[in-house]
């Protein structure tokens, strides 16, 4: 079984971010990481593929300045080979181009029997690109994949709700965005790490895979203005008179959490 | 080698999350509690894959001794060694760093078992005995205690030894008591170090090496022994009591080492002192960071006292000892890989300074700290108790002086 996942690399969420006062945008010119939403599609891709008793683990990833830090974790972590799309005409892109260029990778590694995608990056948030990659692929979406069982032919999804979860089955080949805690990532091992730096990246273009990048002009998005986040508000303060808690289990109830 | 390439950070980074998931959570139980630290050491070799890696590493080392034998055998000249490709024990110093950071009595009870009491045995030992006891040491499967100390030997180790063996028959029977043992209380491969009794003045008496197994009739392992730091590291003493061996147990299998029992010691005294500069290291980056956080937010007299120029000294004079110890273990890494090793008086150098550097570094960040940095609740506390090992055990800082000045004043 071949799996493709799809993998973001974006600034480290530990260090201060910085937005471009331009683009309204987050900077990016720094060293990137391994999106965290993105190593449990890693996980599940590798933990698929044993399962499997076969095949391997593919990633495509889009980035600026040729940067790989991130997808050499997933390679470190078990992953078999990548394509990185870096082309400065490719900045600005909107979340449909982005779909395209990673649909466009996904076809230069010839396919697969599953494409996996994290449900949204950390740093976007957009949350569209996968269902748009699985509209250009013209293959089967299934969101919100908390676990998932291939099984002959086909895929049979837990998938979260707002409830619980909906089981759902689905043909292969299909793409499907997992959520954040789906697997626990396992940590790379050192010789996975020592033997990540010869594992194969193709580094491509927008033009090499035959897309049209629109960058800013062309995006079907903007972002019109950023502002700060409101401060939290200073929480009540209930003074316990041997009944709190039923201010407090009402309080919980209003929130709707029990 | 100026900074840790890539492959490196990746392991640091890989290391420190482990540290931070595994290790903080239990620092309490580690230092203050009855929590041996062997399983989360254990954990981390699966982990990390270590324990295949020490394996594989085993399996080649052994192969090609066996060759070496095989060719000395049919009076041909043994293979040549190829060329190792490792990174100059980037993979093994990377670990204690990360882990000192935070718990450097597990880097003790680490090297100790895995470290000094396997190497004791791979340098000296024949095949048989390396397989019968080093692998399961070198994977952290079993624990290993090196036991040379003794209540009225320490840094005359040789010369004031009074553990003995007798020969009686086939067998040897080792008599004597052991303390400051790092493990002691839980290891279950012991090399106890002795001298052959034969009746001649002690100062003429060959050193030998034996490999105990715990529970061996006559062996007794005490319970750990309370200690001013490094509390995550158990050390007891061991008291044998006409312990019967046969020669199996001789590291060597002879009495006669081509270059003797001291030189086998010697060697080990080697490769634990530069251990110790990565272990200091670990302690210094910590302490400084810890520092600088806390000269940022700690505010007195109206400002953050990171703005007071004595506090800035301080953090300054960290720093100095930090880039010196990181460029000492960054030429140990790079000696390694061009497959050299230092002399006897290069590693007392490199310890000596790395272990004061490490205390101080320690010390001032608790000054830092003032009355916050004497409690148990910062952890600058637990780092100074800890630090101040690095100078007394694998020698002393005095010792290693006349180490590196015997080999300056030597004609």
């Amino acid at each position: 079984m071949n799996v493709i996942v799809c993998v973001k690399q974006i600034p480290d969420p530990a260090t201060p971010g910085a937005l471009d006062p331009g683009t309204k945008t987050l900077k990016r010119d720094g060293k990137l990481i391994l999106d965290e939403s993105d190593s449990y599609g890693v996980e599940m891709a590798l933990q698929l593929v044993d399962a499997a008793g076969g095949g391997e683990v593919s990633i495509v990833s889009m980035a600026p300045n040729g940067e790989v830090s991130g997808m050499r974790t997933a390679l470190a972590m078990g992953a078999a080979k990548g394509v990185l799309v870096s082309d400065p005409a490719l900045q600005g892109s909107d979340a449909l181009t982005t779909a395209k260029v990673l649909a466009a990778a996904v076809g230069k590694l010839g396919g697969a029997d599953l494409v996996i995608a994290a449900t949204e990056s950390s740093d976007g948030y957009t949350g569209t690109v996968p269902e748009q990659m699985a509209e250009v692929l013209g293959l089967p979406s299934v969101t919100f994949a908390k676990k998932v069982v291939v099984d002959g032919g086909s895929l049979k999804v837990d998938r979260q709700t707002e409830d619980g979860y909906d089981e759902v089955t689905c043909p292969l080949p299909a793409l499907i965005s997992v959520t954040a805690g789906v697997v626990e990532p396992r940590y790379p091992s050192f010789k996975g790490i020592m033997a990540a730096k010869s594992k194969p990246i193709d580094t491509v273009t927008a033009g090499d895979l035959g897309v049209s990048p629109t960058g800013w002009a062309g995006a079907g998005q903007e972002i019109v203005d950023v502002a700060q986040a409101e401060a939290r508000a200073a929480g009540e303060i209930i003074e316990d008179d041997g009944e709190g808690y039923t201010k407090i289990v009402a309080f919980l109830e209003n929130l709707k959490v029990i | 080698m100026f900074e840790w390439s890539d492959e490196h950070r990746m392991i640091r980074e890989a290391v420190q999350r482990f540290v931070d998931e595994e290790v903080r959570p239990h620092v309490d139980e580690l230092e203050h509690g009855d929590l041996p630290p062997y399983d989360i050491l254990r954990k981390m070799f699966a982990t990390f894959g270590m324990d295949a890696m020490a394996r594989d590493r085993f399996a080649k080392q052994i192969a090609r001794e066996q060759a070496a034998l095989d060719a000395t055998a049919r009076c041909e000249e043994p293979p040549a060694r190829t060329e190792s490709g490792d990174d100059g024990g980037g993979l093994s110093l990377i670990p204690i760093i990360e882990l000192c950071r935070v718990c450097p009595g597990m880097v003790t009870a680490m090297g100790v078992s895995m470290g000094l009491t396997s190497a004791a045995i791979m340098s000296k030992g024949t095949i048989r005995q390396k397989q019968r006891w080093a692998l399961d040491l070198l994977t952290m499967d079993k624990v290993g205690a090196w036991a040379i100390t003794e209540p009225g030997s320490g840094s005359d180790a040789f010369g004031s030894m009074r553990s003995t063996a007798r020969r009686d028959g086939d067998e040897y029977v080792l008599n004597g008591s052991k303390t400051f043992i790092t493990n002691g209380p839980y290891a279950d491969t012991i090399v106890f170090i002795c001298k052959l009794d034969e009746g001649n003045p002690p100062e003429q008496r060959k050193v030998l090496s034996f490999v105990l197994d715990r529970g061996m009739p006559g062996l007794v392992q005490s319970k750990p022994l309370r200690k001013m730091g490094m509390h995550s590291s158990p050390t007891g003493e061991l008291f044998l009591d006409d312990v019967r061996v046969g020669l199996d147990r001789l590291i060597g299998e002879t009495e006669d080492l081509p270059s003797g029992g001291r030189d086998g010691a010697k060697a080990t005294f080697q490769q634990e002192r530069a251990g110790v500069a990565a272990m200091a290291l670990g302690i210094i980056e910590e302490c400084l960071q810890l520092s600088v956080q806390y000269a940022r937010d700690r505010v007195q007299f109206g400002r953050p006292i990171g703005e007071f120029q004595l506090i800035q000294e301080k953090l300054a004079r960290m720093e100095v000892a930090r880039m010196n110890v990181q460029n000492l273990v960054f030429r140990t890494m790079e000696m390694g890989a061009a497959g050299r090793s230092m002399t006897l008086a290069e590693a007392s150098a490199m310890k000596l300074y790395s272990a004061r550097a490490a205390t101080e570094v320690a010390m001032e960040a608790v000054q830092l700290y003032g009355g916050n940095g004497y409690m148990s609740e910062f952890r600058v506390e637990q780092l100074a108790r800890d630090a101040k090992v690095l100078q007394i055990y694998a020698g002393t800082d005095e010792i290693q002086i006349t180490h590196i000045a015997k080999d300056l004043l030597r004609t």
